[in-house]
């Protein structure tokens, strides 16, 4: 089961590259590509459209 | 040499990657080969390219395997085996199992569904279960919500048989050109009344819930119960041809478009299996990148074991002890042919030393998954 989805920020660009999934009762971990064909994407989408959050802490502008 | 002198076996089956259906000997298992209670989810757990599907809530759990009983005799070294370990014998409407294969569309084109031209489809494999009596076997076109199911009967116990189905070619309804999935092959092992209820729909139509498995047995109602399967095979036309088999790198390589196992948890035990080469991109961040062996059906996710220093990265004599990657993956660096992975947490380097990734932990993998 899902625990957690977290926007993950590339440390160079600072771009939005990817989610990161985290879920109950596993040390496993799922980093899923922005690409609509990808499974794992489309049920992301699903989980926001019923609702679920995604955490999302952009790294700060440079000035 | 004359064409007298070639043996007619040269001639025999010569429609080559004529099975629509990967890996149906099931001599490929990417991801283990056995899962302990599995229910009603929609994942891969063994064997690769045959997905558990379900519904409802029912307590009925199996273990599902990689298992070496065979038929006798037919060539085949590996089934995929179904063992009933917690039963539920009054499953409600919803509840439901299937092991299931996504085809992709582009896969499909030459059957021409959707025209006065469709191919028939014919479906041959071999089952054995103790549970004797009435199974169903469903094609199910995702893309045109339509379906058509056959029955098949499990006549001997704990014998192997071989099943033969044909389904009619349909003409309503061509399959998308794409590479994502249009046609479902589904073995049902139980079904709830919301899938029992109707008349079996045996002819190409729209999806009708009740009319998709009646008639199925409960493969859950005890725990003595197994089910087997291999030889799976899908094929254009109404004759059943002998099993295509493929050399083992040919059906790993065409696992590999949908999975790739990187590192695999035995790889990890060996606790220095190396995963890649690896550069500090400055001191807090490494990259690791490269190439999947075969291009994969779509930018795939990376999967993960992920722990207190469960990967090392080794350096100008120096070792950083890493939990876990990050995927990049926008401006394409991940895309279908290669990968650009990265740490920016557990790092304290020199900005352009270059080395290597290992497995530090038992538990430790990575896997890309491009699965349908």
């Amino acid at each position: 089961m899902i625990n957690t989805i977290t926007k993950v920020y590339d440390p160079i660009s600072n771009e939005f590259c990817s989610y990161r999934i985290t879920y109950t009762n596993s040390n496993n971990i799922r980093c899923v590509p922005l690409d609509e064909a990808n499974k794992d994407y489309q049920a992301i989408q699903e989980w926001i459209a019923d609702g679920g959050t995604v955490i999302d802490n952009p790294p700060e502008e440079t000035p | 040499m004359a064409i007298s002198k070639i043996p007619s076996a040269g001639f025999q089956d010569n429609v080559k990657f004529r099975n629509i259906i990967i890996n149906g000997d099931m001599s490929i298992a990417q991801r283990g080969t056995s899962e302990a209670s599995v229910g009603n989810s929609f994942t891969y757990f063994t064997v690769d390219r045959f997905k558990l599907g379900g519904s409802g809530s029912s307590g009925a759990r199996f273990t599902m395997s990689q298992d070496t009983d065979v038929p006798t005799g037919q060539g085949f070294a590996k089934s995929l085996k179904m063992d009933c370990t917690t039963a539920d014998g009054s499953l409600g409407a919803s509840d439901s199992i299937q092991i299931v294969q996504r085809i992709e569309g582009q896969n499909l084109q030459y059957l021409k569904k959707g025209t006065s031209n469709a191919e028939s489809l014919t479906l041959s494999f071999w089952v054995k279960s103790n549970k004797t009596g009435t199974y169903i076997a469903e094609l199910r076109d995702t893309d045109n919500n339509r379906t058509i199911s056959k029955a098949y009967t499990i006549d001997s116990a704990s014998t192997w048989e071989k099943k033969t189905l044909t389904f009619e070619g349909d003409t309503t309804g061509a399959f998308d050109n794409d590479n994502n999935a249009s046609l479902r092959l589904i073995h049902w092992l139980y079904a709830g009344t919301d899938y029992t209820s109707g008349t079996l729909q045996t002819s190409w139509g729209t999806l009708t819930a009740t009319d998709r498995a009646v008639g199925q047995v409960n493969l859950a109602d005890s725990t003595d119960n197994d089910w087997y399967i291999t030889g799976v095979q899908l094929e254009a036309g109404t004759t059943a041809s002998d099993f295509e088999f493929l050399p083992y790198d040919v059906n790993l390589r065409r696992c590999y478009r949908y999975y790739w196992g990187w590192w695999d948890k035995a790889d990890a035990a060996s606790n220095g299996a190396i995963g890649g080469m690896a550069v500090n991109y400055s001191s807090s961040i490494v990259y690791i990148s490269g190439h999947f062996p075969v291009e994969m059906r779509t930018t795939p996710s990376l999967d993960q074991g992920s722990g207190t220093a469960f990967y090392r990265f080794l350096r100008a004599s120096a070792t950083d002890f890493l939990d876990d990657f990050e995927l990049s993956t926008n401006n394409g660096r991940t895309n279908e042919r290669g990968y650009e992975l990265f740490n920016n947490s557990d790092i304290s380097g020199t900005a352009g030393h270059g080395g290597w990734i290992r497995c530090n932990n038992a538990s430790a993998f990575v896997n890309f998954d491009a699965e349908l």
